[in-house]
């Protein structure tokens, strides 16, 4: 989706500089504070063994703080490791967490869904000019060509809230915002259209899964798709199960959903799985007047009762 | 012309012909086989699991829990606690199920000839051991001293109570059975303590003698150090190992403990065999 | 006298064999992506790119039937899957990583029980193999045995020539079958050299030493330190070309359904649980564990075969950048450490 998209415009370099001003940041931090008990673990992000690629990382001894790095493959929202989907790696103690300003959203989600504690988690956070989109070449410097869709439209290049924030942004060429563009273009679509569009991109689904592994959101203890008493969706790759699995998942993120665009990343069938998230808000937008934030908000719309809630839904 | 052999995944049909609540929620089922030729050529042995299905629902693994000795028909015993469990539990006398097996392999009872054995079981997991009991049983006087130590959680949770009474009343058998504490009614005539704990009291003589143990983990972890205790060596002791399973034929790549493929090497195993595996079942 | 083709005859060869009523399935453009799907004509076939999933699902479906039942005033009948209707099938532009995986594949359906559902495509399947000539930062075969160049597996290889076509090689009796029922299509190859072909930047490992590591460090710290960032997803699984673990579940009604198979992969947590809510591996670190011992351990130990043929797709579509021939790469210095040079299987 990226590549085509992003043809729009000419491709040209952006100013990642201060991105080793970060990496130098984030070293010296999560050693202090490691090393100061501060925290007994740091989420953050170390080089790949190819060259240009990065992976979460979690970083417990201080003498390791020297491994972090930011860079333009610093895509993934470190939220994750943060939830109780992954209980075996965050056992116990206060975690330091390196977070951009988008992957901010998530963890004020998680706030207001009683999931982390502020007090509890320590955030570094990043200035950040943008990370590769998919099908970006790993070894590219980052260029309004292959930036991820989600940094086209960043409105948080500076993250607030965080207990630090590493370094300075630089300044930034236009950008178009491809993704808006296509959400624009799917809303002109007549309904069977629309839903013509879907069929089409959830018959490639597999059932891997990864959409929901990687999401920050999705810490249900036992996932809805996977329980069997009764079966609420098929669980085999098929029309069927996989349109009633983006639909449940869709639905259960609306008003929650953080817009990191994890889902749509990893997604190796290249669903672009953000176009319904983004869906979803605008629709709770519209009906609601709500937006998930920055800011922890105790209970979304969907997980409360207004008297004057639009109900126009109900026929 | 297409020469390719059977599709191994087709289950041969049932008909439920009697059904039994071993408790609230245990039910067996005695099945038989609605093709003549499965009913007179189905032969397995003890310890043999099979894949039933309940169509719509699909297929779960259980042993086959009567004994090879007795023909014309096989017996399951399940516990509801998923979805195909539930579906088979909606099931009626008469209504088909799916099996297909036998799969796995069995206790050498051959190599047991002569000798004493002692059987023990916790909870739901004495019908992989009562198919070798009444194996053993119809072949009464190929064996030593037989003694079976079962128990559950309370009463109510111990399953095939009718034979339980049937072998208490057998003067060739010894039945020793027991209740968790607190799980003892007023009427209660056996033992009351911990598996592994009435095992260690009833000290069978381990001279000659086979073990048979059948149970949740937590009482196999305790029951292998009293056997231990009591003299008996690891290759004289067997157990089932119950992983998670779907294929029952060595290819869906789930019920493997390191790389023994229990559904295909297993589910029958020695202690010294169980000792030597990864920790990871 | 050895032969070659051209690009054209190539697309011509697959048109052939479609209108004769084979199924063709290579390499199609499906979005930004390509895929091994069946081909139509041959301009469909695009080989500049690795497809996204593997070449074993013209083998093994993402999802298949394998069964039907249907229960009528209380009577329920099975209806059997006849595999005799699996299409005579040519798979083409398969790259070495892909065409080598389904060989491998057979010892594992076909021991002891044999699932005809694989094996009635393998009989029926001739396999068009093409040599390498790009290799990306996540190719590794020739560190796991196999090269860009590796033939094994295909029933026909086409090797690039400079100037355009193909050479081609036929290493078994179907891919000469395939050659003599169309001479037309294949040319006496002439002095054209073969494109350079392509050079993974890995090192060849060491797979028994890899696998004696393996064999004594079941309890290690590495998985633990490895698997810490596995998000649990089975993008690895699926689109590997020897990942072959399946489900089987049954969809419809008692009144009227499909029971179907379908890909499964080992680091689902559910993929182990026991229905007593016991789970063997009950963290990602045993998981992702078992996913290394199968493949470079266990699959050894039962079929003398190593099951990862090197592709690196696992690598490219990681959501968390884990990297399995870093892994292995680690494992073969481990090993060599712990044996010294010379050692590996006894």
């Amino acid at each position: 989706m990226n590549s085509t998209a992003q043809k729009l415009e000419t491709s040209t370099p952006i100013d990642t500089s201060c991105y080793a001003d970060v990496t130098d940041a984030i070293r010296k931090e999560a050693a202090r504070i490691l090393a100061d008990g501060t925290v007994t673990a740091v989420v953050g992000y170390k080089a790949g063994r190819r060259a240009g690629t990065t992976m979460p990382a979690i970083v417990t001894d201080p003498a390791e703080a020297g491994g972090l790095i930011f860079s333009p493959a610093c895509v993934n929202n470190l939220a994750l490791y943060l939830t109780k989907a992954k209980k075996d790696v965050v056992k116990k103690g206060r975690i330091a967490i390196v977070a951009k300003g988008c992957d901010m959203r998530a963890l004020a989600g998680l706030m207001g869904e009683s999931q982390i504690k502020r007090e509890e988690i320590f955030i570094i956070g990043v200035v950040c000019a943008g990370v590769k989109g998919s099908g970006a070449v790993n070894s590219e410097p980052l260029t309004t060509g292959n930036l991820a869709r989600k940094c086209r439209e960043c409105t948080v290049r500076t993250p607030e809230g965080a207990d630090l924030v590493a370094g300075t942004m630089p300044s930034l060429p236009e950008l178009t915002p491809v993704e808006a563009l296509e959400m624009a273009r799917l809303e002109a679509m007549t309904p069977a259209e629309r839903w013509a569009f879907w069929k089409e991109q959830f018959s490639r689904c597999v059932r891997c899964m990864a959409c929901r592994q990687v999401c920050p959101f999705c810490y249900c203890e036992q996932c809805l798709c996977d329980k069997n008493r009764p079966q609420a969706v098929e669980s085999t790759p098929r029309p069927a199960g996989n349109m009633a699995w983006h639909i449940v998942r869709a639905m259960h993120l609306a008003g929650r959903c953080a817009g990191c665009a994890e889902c749509e990343r990893v997604c190796p069938m290249e669903i672009p799985l953000n176009l319904l998230n983004r869906k979803m808000a605008l629709e709770m937008k519209e009906l609601y007047g709500f937006e998930a934030g920055l800011a922890p908000q105790e209970k979304g719309p969907l997980s409360s009762y207004k008297e004057d809630d639009d109900q126009s839904f109900i026929k | 012309m297409c020469d390719h052999g059977k599709n191994i995944y087709m289950p041969h049909l049932a008909t439920i012909e009697a059904m039994h609540d071993e408790t609230s929620d245990i039910r067996s089922f005695r099945l038989v086989f609605q093709d003549e030729q499965v009913r007179e050529n189905f032969t397995f042995r003890a310890g043999q699991f099979a894949e039933y299905s309940a169509f719509g629902a699909g297929e779960s693994t259980f042993c086959i829990a009567s004994s090879p000795t007795r023909k014309g028909y096989i017996e399951c015993c399940f516990r509801s606690v998923g979805r195909v469990t539930d579906a088979l539990r909606s099931l009626e006398v008469g209504d088909t199920v799916g099996v297909r097996g036998p799969y796995g392999n069995s206790f050498p009872i051959e190599e047991f000839y002569g000798k004493n054995l002692v059987f023990v079981a916790g909870g739901i997991a004495l019908p992989p051991l009562r198919t070798v009991i009444w194996n053993c049983l119809d072949l009464r006087d190929k064996f030593g001293d037989i003694t079976i130590v079962y128990g559950a959680r309370s009463e109510a949770d111990l399953v095939y109570k009718h034979e339980l009474k049937e072998w208490e009343e057998r003067s060739d058998v010894n039945l020793v059975k027991t209740v968790d504490p607190g799980g003892n009614g007023p009427t209660w005539d056996g033992k009351v303590g911990f598996v592994p704990t009435i095992l260690e009291e009833a000290a069978p003589a381990a001279a000659n003698t086979i073990a048979l143990v059948c149970g949740p983990p937590i009482m196999i972890k305790f029951t292998l150090p009293v056997l231990e205790k009591l003299g008996f060596a690891d290759e004289a002791i067997y157990t089932t190992l119950e992983n998670r399973m779907k294929c029952g034929l060595g290819k869906c790549g789930r019920c493997n403990v390191g790389n023994v493929y229990v559904c295909k090497d297993g589910p029958v195993f020695t202690a010294k065999q169980v000792k030597a595996m990864p920790q990871e079942f | 006298m050895s032969k070659m083709i051209t690009e054209q005859n190539l697309r011509l060869l697959i048109d052939t064999l479609v209108k004769e009523g084979a199924r063709v399935v290579g390499p199609r453009q499906a979005g930004a992506m390509t895929l091994y799907e069946p081909l139509t004509k041959g301009d469909d076939l695009v080989l500049d790119q690795l497809p996204r999933r593997s070449a074993k699902e013209a083998f093994f479906p993402v999802c298949e039937t394998i069964l039907s039942f249907e229960r009528k005033e209380g009577k329920t009948t099975v209806q059997d899957v006849d595999v005799c209707t699996v299409p005579e099938t040519v798979l083409i532009g398969a790259r070495p990583c892909d065409a080598a995986a389904p060989g491998i594949l057979d010892a594992v359906f076909s021991w002891d029980y044999k699932d005809e559902f694989f094996l009635e495509r393998r009989r029926r399947t001739t396999i068009i193999g093409l040599a390498c000539t790009k290799a990306d930062d996540a190719c590794f075969c020739t560190a796991v045995g196999l090269s860009p160049a590796e033939m094994k597996g295909a029933d026909l290889f086409l090797t690039p020539l400079e100037g355009g076509g193909y050479a081609c090689e036929a290493p078994t009796e179907k891919g000469e079958r395939l050659m003599a029922r169309h001479p037309q299509l294949f040319d006496d190859a002439g002095n054209a050299k073969p494109l350079p072909l392509a050079e993974p930047a890995v090192e060849k490992l060491d797979l028994q030493k890899i696998k004696a590591w393996l064999d004594g460090n079941f309890e290690s710290p590495l998985w633990y330190g490895i698997a810490d960032r596995c998000a649990g997803c089975g993008a690895c699984a699926f689109l590997c070309p020897a990942c072959h673990c399946f489900d089987i579940n049954d969809e419809g009604t008692a009144d009227k359904g499909e029971r179907r198979k379908h890909w499964d992969a080992c680091g689902f947590g559910k993929f182990t649980n026991h229905a007593s809510g016991h789970n063997p591996r009950d963290i990602q670190n045993k998981r992702y564990r078992n996913r290394i011992m199968h493949k470079f351990k266990y699959y050894d130990d039962k079929f003398g075969q190593t099951l990862c043929t090197g592709c690196g797709r696992c690598i490219r579509h990681c959501p968390v950048g884990i990297d399995i021939y870093a892994v292995i790469e680690e494992i073969n210095k481990m090993g060599a450490r712990d044996q010294g040079p010379g050692t590996g299987k006894d």
